[in-house]
């Protein structure tokens, strides 16, 4: 990051440094400075401290209550200058750099000059400079040429000319190309998030051995195939979405039971390769697709409506606690996630302010919250519990409804043979009183409680049997009277409920559903003051951002004539899908090739802007962008496109003069090594070990704590109280599901998510996860029960497919693994610990351990918890956590 | 030819391999090639055994009390009699407010009474009592400065010298220079709160682009603070030292296969740490082995004090068993009072002012002061105007705004001075004006009294020399030193 402003800091000190014949500019070299440093106080938001516009060159000269603040030719006499350079200015913060002060020095002493005339006024047209618009990522997206390289015929493929034509300026060239081994483990990974079986290594092997190129290319097609794929990318998509199982914000985290559905409506989008830009504009807007009433939904129009889920990941704290704090939250929240998805840009910052850094107005930011200000509608706000959509049907409710009547019948029956019951005990009981106070104690007994008399009270106190009948004392008189009539009533009570049990579920859908409204209900979006909920300014219209506006025509409408709700996200989600937006296309492909190469083209696919990284290789992205759109916004088509490469099929192995001229390979001189994300080390540890529970979708399988407070995998069990009871509710193989499927409550993240990096979402959402190496991780792999269960089962699964030989078990064990077999003096080394740990069982016998299942009654036999050793070995090495 | 691997075969196979579990380590340290970071950088070999300073150091180790939000500066630490004087009147002069949201100019006095303490005669209000009768042993800078007015950038100035995150925070950058004194635990070590990591998350104790082993490692905030301290029934003695040595035999052999790739190393010494830390983590965190006296001295014999005491506690057996840097946070802004100080700032300082002040002496008693920097404060002070976010709620519901232009926090010892208040804001408590600190100053300071000089401590990136201080202007404020 230091990197990141030295470059943009370094701009000026260049241009400073430059013989003194270079012109110094106001707009490239000047306003840069005085826009980070001094328009909050002099300029900006109506603020002009001292009297004083430092915006433009020209309110400069005419300087502001003591004067002119700059003397074109004449630096010593320039107030301006004597400020900066005494650190008066800017007030209160840290002296300008000298290369800084210098610059404005020099502008001054050339004449204080202008790159062209200045714009008469100031308005949102002219708020930003030629040069803030020539940032490269707002500029259109041109598919640039293949360049042509030296040797160049051996690179046919257009990503391989890219990067070889930057290496060549460095005299680099690619690594050789990897193994096949490493290569089907890469791209396994890359596309499954699992590590490929022994069969599939066996038969890729024997493939690349005829035929590299097609071997590789079928390799592709098989793992695109697999819906193992989905859940892979999915995953990665959820991550930007900040997708959560559980509404965040406060400290009840609660669930948000329907979530899931958004989430399978991802992985099947990616799954079908349905084209991205479809996919966008429904997650924006899919329900402004489906014709309202949304009631008895096709199939489609459920589809379109769960993928608004996207809209809905933010923490909404307002199930919790409904304040405007909570809602304003919501919604800054969701723009955040809009921003690094689709723009990759921190439009967040100007929610207070125009942006410090970046052409982004706060008038910009509000524009875009207009867009989605009246599917929020702080009017009438609606709670999480609120906004979900119904998708019982007509039919349903009418079925529900003759079902209800049905069983209302066999409630009423109920009551009536209950009333029956009690008269007839009532009279027997009535029996055994004196005569003279029966009738008196009936009507007493009869008499509502609150009715009673004292003396009516006084006497049923005085025969408690009476007294105490009831519907739900039936019983006990069972046993006087011989009869049962609490069991007839108890069986007509589960009649009616297994009546009612066959009425249709209501299922929901946890999604962004804009109420239509008249135009006058439409709430208004206001700018507000220094981002203060509690000072809105003036009523802001919804649009794109100002500096995208002059590229292309944007139009989004207040209120859609065509459509009974605004129209603003389905209007805004076709212009941000058109194919010119300049940042969409190019902020996808880097996603996607920092997911293959560990780094992306721009190292900060959050932020493109001034303080994150300039690209790399900026016409590769380009062209990957260009490139992406023409093929009709494919997904998968772009990972066949980046896999097929000779830049992606290098050897990650460095080597020293590569090291030397590019020590973070930037250049691409070789492949990265890069270490499993969370998810994909636990899927690999229940694949190797046979458990890997296939299934596609469904709700979340439920995390809770155990008696020593650490969450895992389970149904909660606990009492109403919260106590632990020691309950172990069996969860039939799933707990063996992928981590995608795991119930991600923000509060409760699984161990082994939390310690292996993966985002718990507690901030809005994760555009790119830091990879942290600290010894928690390993004190979890060496000790964690989970992971002494997939040795166990991993040991279980060698023993029953490789026999008894315990070579042939370590074998098989490594194959599994590491895609690879032992060497031989692995295999020594192997079977020696295998056999050393088997003496030392047979001394100290143990038994099989369970996370959550009940301990085993008696101990395991020594080979198989040598065996089970060795397998838990082989799954926390390095190996089996990185992948070349 | 392929790059000359620091982990050799010599090292990893006939050395280790058949040796004791913790062997890989030690005969690597033992080698002694690495006796400084600049050479570290050569081989691409980083670990964190005990490094010499460039000179001399009084300093040894570092506990910092990180109060995330911004304590005021102006009810804790620094009486300004023309706030008392001003209370409720207009503020006479301009004002940097940083979100405004409900700002005011209407001025509000110290609302505590302030006492001189010790023969220092520092003045502390009432909110800080236990802190107060520690003033002769601590340096009060009253003239802290940061100048970028929110939370995020103010906290990253402070932890990494600039106002961007991605950068090595300073006990990355100690541990990356001197190492550590325990090969056992963590060599830095972050005390989070159990309300929640403070702003920028774990950014607070991030290596930046330094090398992975000098991240910091989170000790959890409630029991059990390290998980997975204990094997499995089945891997307990001889089990588990077998079945280490067998890890790291299939460690070396593949990092050997992978040269110059550090990851994979920075892996191996956090399993071997690992494996240690499964005693001397226990012994390390167990506070049972403490006198009544000392739980009572840091207030966990009360309720309001027993958390936050416990980890100033945790953090001095750490220290004293040679852990090099110690972060202790509050929650998530804890001290951001924006609103409802009156009741917010009292109970905030409840929390944290005896243990604070009880890790001060207990480090004296023990004779570790001297070495050790003890370091309490935010990333920011507050305004001498009212802020009232909600404007409806009287007076129960004011509060201050953010002020990083002036603001108070104290260091004791590892060779600050004792007694001595340094510096001033104007009399209104918002600009620092008088022998102002900055935040890139502190770190000179700091690293001066670690022995370190601030060009040398450096990190080759990208073909430039990347050091914590890199603002020309840093000097080291040598008034602060005894």
């Amino acid at each position: 990051m230091l990197r990141l402003l030295v470059l943009f800091f370094g701009l000026t000190a260049a241009s400073a440094s430059l013989g003194a014949e270079t012109l110094i500019t106001f707009e490239k070299d000047v306003r840069p400075i005085l826009k980070a440093q001094c328009f909050h106080c002099h300029g900006e938001d109506g603020e002009l401290k001292g009297g004083l516009d430092v915006r433009l060159a020209r309110s400069i000269l005419n300087g502001g209550k003591s004067g002119a603040a700059v003397v074109p030719g004449n630096a010593l006499e320039s107030h301006l200058l004597k400020l900066v350079r005494e650190g008066e200015m800017p007030k209160g913060k840290a002296k300008l750099k000298a290369s800084q002060i210098e610059t404005i020095e020099r502008w001054i002493a050339q004449g204080a000059k202008t790159a062209r005339p200045e714009p008469e006024k100031l308005g949102a047209e002219h708020a930003f400079t030629d040069e803030e618009r020539a940032w490269w990522a707002f500029q259109s997206i041109q598919k640039p040429v293949k360049p042509t390289v030296k040797g160049s015929a051996r690179f046919n493929h257009p990503i391989d000319a890219f990067v070889a034509a930057k290496q060549e300026e460095k005299a680099l060239s690619f690594s050789p190309v990897a193994d096949p081994v490493t290569l089907i483990r890469r791209a396994t990974f890359d596309l499954t998030g699992l590590p490929p079986t022994p069969a599939e290594v066996e038969a890729f092997e024997a493939a690349y051995l005829r035929d590299g190129h097609s071997a590789m290319q079928n390799l592709i097609e098989r793992l695109l195939a697999s819906p193992a794929y989905g859940e892979r990318w999915g995953r990665h998509w959820l991550d930007i979405a900040g997708y959560a199982d559980s509404d965040g914000y406060t400290d009840k985290d609660l669930e948000r039971k329907y979530a899931y559905k958004y989430r399978d409506y991802v992985i099947k989008a990616w799954n079908s390769d349905k084209p991205f830009d479809a996919f966008i504009r429904e997650q924006l807007a899919g329900d402004e697709m489906v014709p309202q009433p949304h009631k008895n939904l096709s199939a489609d129009a459920i589809e379109k409506i769960t993928a608004t889920g996207f809209l809905r990941m933010a923490a909404d704290g307002t199930g919790a606690m409904n304040d405007k704090i909570a809602q304003n939250s919501t919604i800054a929240d969701t723009i955040k996630i809009i921003s690094t998805a689709f723009y990759g840009m921190t439009i967040g910052c100007a929610q207070c302010h125009d942006h410090r850094y970046d052409p982004i107005t706060q008038e910009d930011y509000y524009r875009l919250r207009a867009v989605f200000e009246p599917g929020f509608d702080t009017k009438s706000w609606r709670t999480p519990a609120g906004r979900l959509v119904s998708l019982l049907t007509d039919a349903d409710r009418a079925k529900g409804a003759v079902i209800e009547a049905e069983a209302k019948k066999l409630d009423t029956a109920r009551f009536a043979k209950q009333e029956e019951f009690i008269t007839e005990v009532l009279e027997k009981e009535l029996a055994k009183v004196d005569e003279k106070d029966r009738e008196a104690l009936r009507k007493a007994y009869r008499t509502v409680a609150k009715d009673r008399k004292p003396e009516q009270v006084t006497l049923l106190k005085a025969n408690p049997k009476v007294n105490q009948l009831s519907a739900g004392s039936l019983y006990l008189y069972d046993s006087t009277y011989k009869t049962k009539h609490a069991d007839t009533l108890k069986k007509m009570t589960e009649e009616a409920a297994s009546v009612r049990a066959k009425k249709p579920r209501e299922e929901f859908l946890h999604a962004f559903d804009e109420q239509p409204k008249k135009p006058e209900a439409i709430p208004a979006t206001f700018l507000f003051h220094r981002g203060d909920i509690e000072q809105p300014k003036q009523a802001v219209k919804p649009g794109d951002l100002t500096i995208l506006a002059g590229l292309r025509q944007v139009e989004v409408p207040e209120k859609s004539s065509a459509l009974p709700t605004t129209g603003r996200r389905l209007a805004f989600a076709k212009s941000l899908t058109d194919g010119k937006h300049p940042l969409l296309a190019r902020v996808l492909a880097n996603q996607v090739w920092m997911r293959h190469f560990g780094k992306g083209l721009v190292n900060s696919p959050g932020d493109f802007g001034q303080l994150g990284e300039r690209p790399s290789h900026p016409e590769l992205l380009d062209w990957l962008a260009a490139e992406f759109m023409e093929s009709g916004w494919s997904m998968k088509q772009l990972h066949r496109l980046m896999m097929t490469s000779q830049t992606y099929q290098q050897s990650s192995r460095r080597e020293s003069e590569r090291e030397r001229i590019d020590p973070d390979n930037r250049l691409l001189s070789r492949m990265n090594v890069v270490r499993l994300e969370a998810e994909t080390l636990r899927d690999s540890l229940l694949a190797v070990s046979g458990r890997l529970m296939q299934k596609i979708g469904g709700e979340p399988v439920p995390v809770t704590y155990n008696e020593q407070g650490q969450i895992i995998i389970g149904i909660d069990t606990r009492d109403t109280a919260g106590r632990q009871t020691g309950k172990l509710a069996p969860m039939h193989g799933l707990d063996y599901r992928r981590s995608i499927y795991i119930q991600a409550r923000r509060s409760m993240p699984l161990e082994v998510f939390a310690a292996f990096d993966a985002p718990a979402m507690t901030e809005a959402n994760c555009a790119a996860r830091p990879v942290t190496t600290v010894s928690p991780q390993s004190l979890l792999l060496m000790n964690n029960l989970y992971m002494r269960e997939h040795a166990q089962d991993l040991a279980q699964r060698v023993m029953r497919e490789a026999g008894t030989d315990l070579e042939e078990q370590v074998k098989l064990a490594w194959r599994l693994c590491y895609a690879r077999s032992p060497s031989l003096a692995d295999l020594d080394a192997a079977v020696e610990f295998v056999q050393a740990q088997v003496v030392h069982y047979k001394a100290h016998p143990t038994k099989l351990e369970h996370v959550n299942a009940p301990a085993e009654k008696s101990d395991a036999a020594p080979d198989l918890l040598g065996l089970a050793a060795l397998c838990h070995a082989l799954m926390s090495a390095n190996e089996f956590l990185y992948v070349d | 030819m392929s790059i000359e691997s620091p982990l050799s075969r010599r090292q990893f196979l006939s050395g280790a391999y058949g040796m004791g579990t913790v062997a890989l380590a030690t005969l690597l340290r033992e080698e002694g090639l690495l006796a400084n970071p600049a050479l570290a950088g050569l081989t691409g070999h980083y670990d964190l055994k005990p490094k010499p300073a460039h000179g001399f150091g009084q300093a040894k180790a570092m506990i910092s009390l990180f109060m995330q939000g911004g304590p005021s500066h102006i009810d804790l630490f620094e009486p300004k009699p023309e706030l008392v004087k001003l209370d409720g009147k207009n503020f006479p002069g301009e004002i940097k407010y940083d979100d405004a949201a409900g700002a005011s100019r209407e001025v509000m006095g110290p609302q505590w009474k302030f006492r001189q303490y010790g023969q220092s005669g520092l003045n502390f209000s009432d909110l800080v009592p236990h802190m107060g009768s520690i003033a002769d042993e601590m340096t009060m800078i009253h003239s802290m400065h940061t100048g970028v007015n929110n939370h995020g950038q103010s906290i990253y100035a402070l932890l990494n010298g600039s106002i961007t995150g991605g950068r090595p925070t300073l006990g990355s950058w100690l541990t990356y220079g001197l190492g550590s004194e325990n090969q056992n635990l963590p060599a830095y070590v972050a005390l989070t709160d159990p309300r929640g990591l403070p702003v920028l998350g774990v950014d607070n104790f991030s290596n930046g682009w330094l090398p992975s082993v000098y991240q910091g490692t989170v000790i959890r905030p409630k029991e059990p603070r390290i998980l997975n301290l204990d094997p499995p029934m089945s891997l307990k003695g001889d089990a588990q030292e077998k079945y280490l040595r067998f890890v790291q035999r299939l460690n070396a052999e593949h990092a050997e296969q992978r040269p110059g790739e550090s990851d994979l190393e920075a892996r191996i010494q956090s399993f071997e740490l690992a494996a240690r830390m499964q005693i001397s983590a226990k012994e390390a965190l167990d506070i049972s082995q403490e006198s009544a006296a000392t739980l009572k001295m840091y207030g966990i014999d009360k309720p309001a004090t027993e958390e936050f005491g416990k980890r100033c506690l945790i953090a001095r057996r750490l220290v004293e068993r040679g852990v090099r840097f110690v972060s202790v946070f509050t929650g998530n802004q804890t001290w951001d009072h924006h609103s409802s100080i009156l009741t917010g700032l009292p109970s905030a300082c409840l929390q944290v002012d005896q243990p604070a002040a009880a890790l001060v002496l207990d480090l004296k008693q023990r004779g570790l002061l001297d070495t050790t920097v003890v370091h309490w404060g935010g990333e920011m002070g507050r305004l001498p105007v009212i802020q009232n976010r909600a404007g409806t709620k009287g007076r129960a519901a004011v509060g201050r705004d953010h002020n990083t232009y002036g603001f108070s926090m104290w260091v004791a010892g590892g060779g600050f001075k004792g007694g001595y208040a340094h510096g001033a804001t104007d009399e209104f408590g918002h600009h620092a004006v008088e022998k102002v600190v900055n935040h890139f100053d502190y770190h000179a300071t700091l690293l001066h009294l670690f022995g370190l000089e601030t060009k040398k401590l450096s990190f080759k990136r990208n073909g430039t020399e990347q050091v914590l201080v890199d603002n020309p202007k840093a000097r080291v404020i040598t008034e602060l030193l005894a």
